[in-house]
């Protein structure tokens, strides 16, 4: 019995490690929707502070940006603390323009030595380089069907 | 000089044989251990208070943090609630893939928790091989969801985003891998004499006692009951698929892991069964509105652990008025302990193997 645990124990010694070095020898695992560090496209940005009340980790707050934005009269914008941030894609989802998505960039890529830099202003939100958008709204296209809850019927009347 | 009798020992929160972030304010007398008191409150954030405050909808992402290891299950649960308190039947395809969802959910938790088990027992082998499984589950998870190990991808209504074109295919792929790799921990660890030899006739929970003191999923399965909220009240898929519930014969540590171990089994053949009936066509979610009607819902899943319970009420508004929830760990780390230690001699060195056959979770003890 013990014998056959050691030998079963010897067959993996063989086999190639499980273990990756990350990064000297590979990139961190990632897969095409990986959730990942915000976008913002501020052209497309209505400041409708939507992404502000969804957040489950009140990491949205929004911010003036001084310039000529057509869409935006308001000129608020979001600017997300990524050390609150939980990657849920809530804001991403509720977005009615589509002005926020997300990429591949996580974990270690994302670590500063400072808190202050955790801190993205909405001209920080660009797209990074060597990163593609995985989360975007084109997910939810078509939208899915609004549930209509069924009308009540009153109750039946006693026949007695 | 007096003998001293009884010495007082706090094992965790910071201890490898402490079942997460979690303590117990042991009573020794000599290698005995008397009694145990269960310390919690290092994970408490006040999700029960939290969930008030947020969206129908965002709550999704708190429910999934009560249990680290389990996520989907709790989230399960929650999304049934609001269901139940909305009047909504989930499209049938989106019923599927949650079952599909939660029971990969079970499969990791399991492996998760063969890690300990190897690792309290001294077997070192176990974690790096249940890991390696783990692993290949979290990637299936990341491909599917986007994250590793909170996936939020249930939602009140159906799943998040439909999924993918190859999701037969990959899902086939890593139940292989698993079932490959828990065969090997079978015959390495479970058949072992020197497993056997720590865990049989150690901790032994009759049946009556099971019951009596609250124990649920694996623990009251250990012990034989055939208890399973899945065949009891079967929910979302769980009437299409048939499995077995295993049990086990003396409910001792043994036949408590070893119920785990046969629960992996169940949930491949569940996953294999209901792999092939969905496909990327058809409705998978409806949107819910922002404000639900007044009433009550109810969500009860088992869980990895046990019988997880959820009770909102909703007095017409954005946030729910009162969540209350009812986990598995609570029972189990303090009636079940004190109960075993009691009647039985254990001694310090068995300690963690048994509390560790219990599997118990910091974060949905304190939640």
């Amino acid at each position: 019995m013990v014998l056959s645990s050691i030998i079963l124990g010897l067959k993996y010694l063989f086999t190639r490690p499980y273990t990756r070095l990350v990064p000297e020898k590979e990139p961190p695992f990632k897969t095409e929707t990986t959730r990942g560090r915000h976008v913002l496209f501020m052209e497309k940005c209505t400041g409708c502070t939507m992404c502000q009340r969804v957040c489950p980790a009140d990491a949205i707050q929004m911010v003036k940006v001084e310039g000529e934005w057509k869409m935006n009269r308001k000129k608020i914008f979001p600017r997300i603390d990524m050390q609150r941030c939980t990657f849920c894609a809530m804001c991403v989802e509720i977005c009615p323009t589509g002005a926020l998505a997300m990429t591949d960039m996580t974990g270690w890529e994302m670590t500063t030595d400072t808190k202050e830099t955790t801190m993205y202003m909405p001209y920080q939100l660009t797209q990074p380089e060597g990163h593609k958008l995985t989360v975007t709204k084109q997910k939810w296209i078509p939208p899915p069907p609004m549930f209509k809850p069924k009308p009540k019927t009153p109750p039946k009347k006693s026949t007695r | 000089m007096g003998k001293i009798r009884e010495v007082e020992v706090l094992l965790g929160p910071q201890h490898p044989g402490a079942p997460g972030n979690v303590a117990f304010l042991l009573k020794l007398d000599g290698e005995r251990v008397v009694d145990a008191d269960v310390v919690p409150g290092y994970l408490h954030r006040g999700f029960e208070k939290m969930m008030e405050y947020r969206w129908w909808e965002v709550n999704v992402v708190m429910s999934a943090r009560f249990c680290v290891e389990d996520p989907d299950n709790f989230e399960l649960a929650y999304v049934k609630a609001v269901e139940d308190v909305y009047g909504l039947e989930p499209p049938e395809k989106a019923r599927r893939v949650r079952t599909i969802i939660a029971e990969m959910g079970r499969i990791q938790s399991h492996l998760f928790w063969l890690l300990f088990i190897g690792g309290v027992v001294g077997a070192r082998y176990i974690p790096s091989w249940a890991m390696a499984a783990r692993e290949e589950i979290l990637k299936w998870y990341d491909y599917i969801t986007g994250h590793r190990v909170y996936h939020h991808y249930m939602v009140p209504g159906g799943i998040r985003w439909n999924i993918p074109q190859d999701f037969q295919e990959r899902t086939l792929k890593v139940l292989r891998f698993v079932e490959r790799i828990v065969n090997d921990i079978k015959r390495a660890l479970f058949d072992n004499k020197i497993f056997q030899a720590r865990t049989r006739g150690m901790g032994i929970l009759k049946a009556s006692d099971a019951i009596r003191l609250g124990a649920t999923g694996p623990v009251l399965r250990g012990s034989g009951v055939r208890h399973d909220i899945r065949i009891i009240d079967p929910y979302e898929a769980y009437d299409e698929v048939e499995f077995e519930v295993p049990i086990g014969e003396y409910g001792d540590s043994y036949d408590r892991c070893l119920v785990r171990l046969k629960e992996i089994y169940q949930s491949i053949s569940i996953i294999r069964q209901l792999v092939g009936k969905v496909s990327t066509n058809g409705v998978y979610r409806y949107k819910i509105p922002l404000v639900a009607p007044p009433g009550e819902g109810i969500g009860r899943v088992e869980t990895a652990r046990g019988e997880y319970l959820i009770h909102i009420t909703s007095t017409g508004g954005q946030t729910p008025y009162r969540v209350r929830l009812r986990t598995p760990s609570m029972a189990h780390l303090t009636t079940v302990i004190k109960h075993v230690l009691k009647n039985e001699e254990i001694t310090i060195a068995d300690f963690p193997v048994f509390v560790k056959s219990l599997d118990p979770c910091a974060p949905d003890l304190d939640r």
